[in-house]
């Protein structure tokens, strides 16, 4: 436990939110706020035949119905296709789509006349997993494709016309031909990887004020800018005139980045034209967005030192009815399966695929848990092959500091080494005997879709408080302690004089978003930009008004020193203006041009992760349990210790879920397990009694300090970590995720 | 017709009476018409937690307690375990471990950890899993939770010895 000084040094969102005062979307009230209650579609794939809201519509407190008619002539919306309707028309495509939404006084008026709206359905042929969608006689879930170029990420999708694929992404380097013919062993593998859900404690909840030709929504939105651009398009309305506010959000993982359910409480209130909310249940959210599942081939050729000479993937991507950001999780799944390695020939190829199931979604490391599961499950299968040490085959294979591991992306900025070296270390320093054979080590290199756009506003006022303005959101990450922390320590005032506002489009600067561990380098540096600006006009003023030479003065706590004396804000506003009054406002950008050009190479930085795990398998059960976990990532810098740490353990726990326990099931296309009863995501009971977060520090990041960007490399190692333990101690090689007793118990009996 | 019946309880110590439908949740009574909003509604199905209040001391679900249930008893939320300034020792460790993220379990975790420091005031390292194993966070991993009470059972017993 690190040391903690005191009261006064943590962040004050905590505050909030141990006394149960911080207030989320579902705290707050709108005058005249009416409810609102979804009617979601029971088929996979079908022609809605007719819709009857009438009976509902009459029931007292029912005010009005929304259906896919009264909204179709706005169209379709998405941020890289633009493939989905406001609520279904004509057709669903999965179980759980919006059809109608009953809106009401009270929720459960919403919620009784729901039941009553009558919707015909005619089952259409139907594609619910990868296979279905890729054969050749499928039915096609979307007709025909529209892609929006640079409207979310720079690029856009490749999709192929029709057929169920909706992006292909390939990346060839050298002759993977060549080098397979020269190799001394070639291996390859094949790897599953399922449908997750997100789980955050808090569900989608939104609350959407449609006015005319104004709209206010307050939304759990990890990427509010995204929000407000996609309703502003869709409604034909200024951007200007549609305002996003964000309170406190419990939980996103990726899940409520992009757009999700904004557009169709925006429509709800837009038909009424009174405020109308949305809040979600946990299972319905389950039916809102997911990871996407992954079915991956992977091939590698060694020469015969063990060498890696090439390496091949093909990875499918199952991205659910609508395309969402699955088109860039694709992608990165294939820039995620090649390092940490120096790997002189590759031929990369992933396509993201639309099934009748829940629409995929960005979702903590994009692609990043399914390339790594494979890559690095895949690496212990060649190094036993081959008969060399899973370590000694990595070690012999990485990539060096200052390597570029695909000729397109940065150069590593790290040393894997010291990070294998780390949770190496961290085994040996524990004293206790153990099972040394049941160990399994995992490492990752994921490079962040960190878009390097972002604006600050810092004004300091007379009495020495400093106003803060970002559109990053606090969604528990800390990121408004840490803008406090870097205008703080860039102004040179005490943390206590510094506030940071509640996201809120009206008021702050244009930002890309939360997400892509992007904030605390992307916007810390516009926020120490801004700050850096509002110094800048202080000491001018100073410098001017008292005909000092500027070089002489400088900031100090509640002033400026001239070298003789401090003169206070208060003076120096005061004398300035006239009256005792005012304030600076400092603005600061980040663009792809910031710092001559040195942020605009992707990725900004490299999230880099290593993880140790020791485990026991019950071999009567199949049950895994993980004695031991040793999690190590290099953040450059660390801002606040306690707040790395949980982002760290968090992943890492998160981590474990996906290897053990979770998957959003799907039979046929009917969701079996989308309830918070029915799916398990990790308990307290299920860490690790041993478990070590190393957070390597060498002040080499991009961002303020030193700092890089973290939170979801910690993700990766877990599940391969804990299956290279299983295959090294048991003989057993899990290729289907998470690791349940009964494939456990399976693959042990198979085995004798 | 909807069938009301007229409640008596002790809410954070102050007396309610109150008519309620006989359908209407805990939950709802406390939030939306009480407006005491630090009490989170999540999973809706008593798996999770976030909605833990005391009742009589003991910690339920008041997403799946009827409100007519607490009729003539004491029911403590998080506004009742928060002194008028500051905060009691359990939010302070809480806060100071980094216990929280997000924050949308952790009234549910203060008012566990309450009951549980309450019943068993030195708790083993086994005792916090299994009591908390009700509470889900999907933030923090737990470990700094885990450490937050840990810190709180052994302040006690250093307090004990003084």
């Amino acid at each position: 436990m690190s040391a903690i000084d005191s009261m006064s040094s943590v962040r004050p969102d905590l505050i909030e939110k141990v006394t149960g005062r911080a207030e989320y979307v579902t705290d707050l009230t709108v005058p005249g706020m009416l409810h609102g209650f979804v009617v979601r579609s029971p088929a996979i794939h079908a022609r809605i035949a007719s819709i009857d809201s009438s009976v509902a519509r009459a029931m007292d407190g029912v005010v009005d119905v929304l259906i896919g008619e009264d909204v179709a002539s706005f169209g379709n919306w998405g941020v890289v296709l633009k493939d989905r309707p406001i609520i279904a028309t004509d057709r669903v495509r999965y179980v759980g789509e919006p059809v109608a939404v009953v809106i009401a006084e009270t929720i459960d008026i919403a919620e009784n006349a729901a039941e009553l709206v009558d919707v015909g359905y005619d089952d259409l042929p139907r594609a619910t997993t990868i296979q279905e969608a890729l054969a050749e006689e499928a039915p096609l879930i979307h007709e025909r494709h529209e892609n929006l170029e640079d409207f979310y990420f720079k690029g856009g999708a490749r999709p192929t016309q029709n057929s169920n694929i909706f992006h292909t992404y390939r990346n060839n380097v050298g002759d993977v031909d060549a080098a397979e013919a020269a190799a001394a062993y070639i291996h390859e593998d094949r790897f599953t990887f399922p449908a997750i859900s997100h789980f955050a404690m808090e569900p989608h909840a939104v609350i959407a004020d449609f006015q005319r030709d104004s709209l206010t929504v307050w939304a759990g939105a990890q990427t509010p800018t995204a929000v407000q651009k996609v309703l502003s398009r869709l409604f034909g309305l200024q951007l200007a005139k549609v305002r996003v506010i964000v309170p406190f959000v419990g939980g996103g993982f990726g899940g409520k980045a992009s757009v999700k359910i904004e557009p169709l409480v925006a429509a709800a209130s837009w038909k009424v034209q009174r405020p109308v909310r949305i809040a979600q249940s946990i299972a319905e959210s389950m039916l809102t967005c997911r990871r996407l599942g992954a079915d991956i081939t992977i091939r590698t050729a060694v020469d015969a030192n063990g060498r890696i000479l090439a390496k091949s993937a093909k990875l499918l991507l199952d991205g659910g009815a609508y395309s969402d950001t699955g088109s860039a999780v694709a992608t990165k799944s294939a820039n995620r399966v090649i390092g940490p390695y120096a790997v002189p020939n590759l031929r990369l190829e992933a396509s993201a695929v639309y099934t009748n199931t829940v629409p995929g979604a960005a979702f903590r490391s994009i692609g990043g848990p399914q390339a790594v599961w494979a890559k690095e499950s895949h690496m212990d299968n060649v190094a036993a092959a081959i008969g060399m040490d899973p370590s000694e085959f990595r070690l012999r294979n990485l990539a060096s500091r200052g390597e570029r591991i695909r000729p397109d992306l940065r150069a590593l900025d790290m040393d894997m080494s010291e990070l294998m070296g780390r949770v190496t270390q961290s085994f040996a320093s524990e004293v206790k005997a153990s099972n040394r054979q049941a160990r399994g080590l995992a490492v990752a290199a994921t490079d962040p879709a960190n878009t390097p756009i972002g604006n600050a506003i810092v004004r300091l006022k007379i009495d020495g408080s400093i106003l803060v303005s970002v559109s990053s959101i606090e969604v528990g990450q800390g990121a408004h302690a840490t803008m406090a922390r870097i205008a703080s320590q860039t102004l040179k005032q005490p943390a206590s004089a510094v506030t940071v506002l509640r996201t809120d489009t009206a008021v702050a600067p244009y930002d890309w978003g939360t997400g892509a561990s992007r904030s605390t380098v992307v916007v810390g540096l516009s926020v120490e930009n801004a700050a850096l600006d509002a110094a800048d006009q202080i000491l001018e003023m100073v410098a001017d008004v008292w005909e000092l030479p500027r070089e002489n003065l400088s900031l100090v706590e509640g002033g400026v020193t001239t070298g003789s004396e401090v003169l206070t804000f208060h003076q120096i506003f005061h004398r300035t203006l006239g009256v005792d009054s005012g304030e600076v406002i400092g603005r600061g950008a980040i663009t792809p041009r910031s710092k001559k050009g040195a942020l605009a190479e992707s990725p900004l930085f490299w999230e880099t992760s290593a993880g140790l795990a020791e485990i026991i398998v019950d071999e009567d059960t199949g049950e895994i349990h993980v004695t031991r976990y040793a999690s190590a990532a290099d953040v450059g810098r660390v801002i606040n210790r306690v707040a790395a740490e949980g982002q760290d353990e968090g992943a890492a726990i998160m981590g474990l879920g996906h290897a053990l326990y979770e998957v959003l099931e799907f039979e046929d296309g009917q969701p079996v397990n989308a309830t918070p009863i029915d799916y398990s995501i990790p308990r307290i009971s299920d860490v690790p009694p041993v478990f070590d977060t190393i957070l390597v520090e060498n002040g080499d990041g991009p961002g303020p300090g030193g700092a890089k960007g973290m939170g979801e490399g910690a993700i990766l190692p877990v599940a391969p970590a804990i299956a290279n333990a299983l295959f090294s101690a048991y003989g057993i090689r899990i290729t289907e995720l998470p690791m349940t007793p009964e494939k456990v118990w399976r693959a042990l009996q198979k085995r004798n | 017709m909807t069938h009301v019946l007229p409640i008596s309880f002790s809410l954070n110590g102050q007396a309610i009476a109150i008519d309620v439908p006989a359908h209407t949740l805990l939950i709802d009574l406390i939030r939306d018409r009480l407006g005491l909003k630090g009490t989170k509604r999540s999973c809706d199905m008593e798996v999770c937690g976030a909605c833990t209040v005391l009742l009589d001391g003991e910690p339920i679900s008041s997403c799946t307690t009827l409100a007519v249930d607490v009729d003539q008893r004491e029911v403590t939320t998080i506004e009742g375990v928060t002194p008028p300034e500051g905060l009691s020792r359990i939010q302070k460790a809480f806060v100071l471990h980094g216990g929280l993220q997000c924050g949308f379990c952790t009234p549910g975790f203060i008012m566990a950890v309450t009951a549980l420091l309450k019943a068993t005031p030195h708790p083993t390292d086994e005792e916090i899993r299994h009591y908390l194993h009700g509470n889900l966070c999907r933030c923090t991993g737990y470990t700094k939770i885990f450490e937050a009470v840990r810190s709180l059972a052994a302040e006690q017993v250093s307090e004990d010895a003084a």
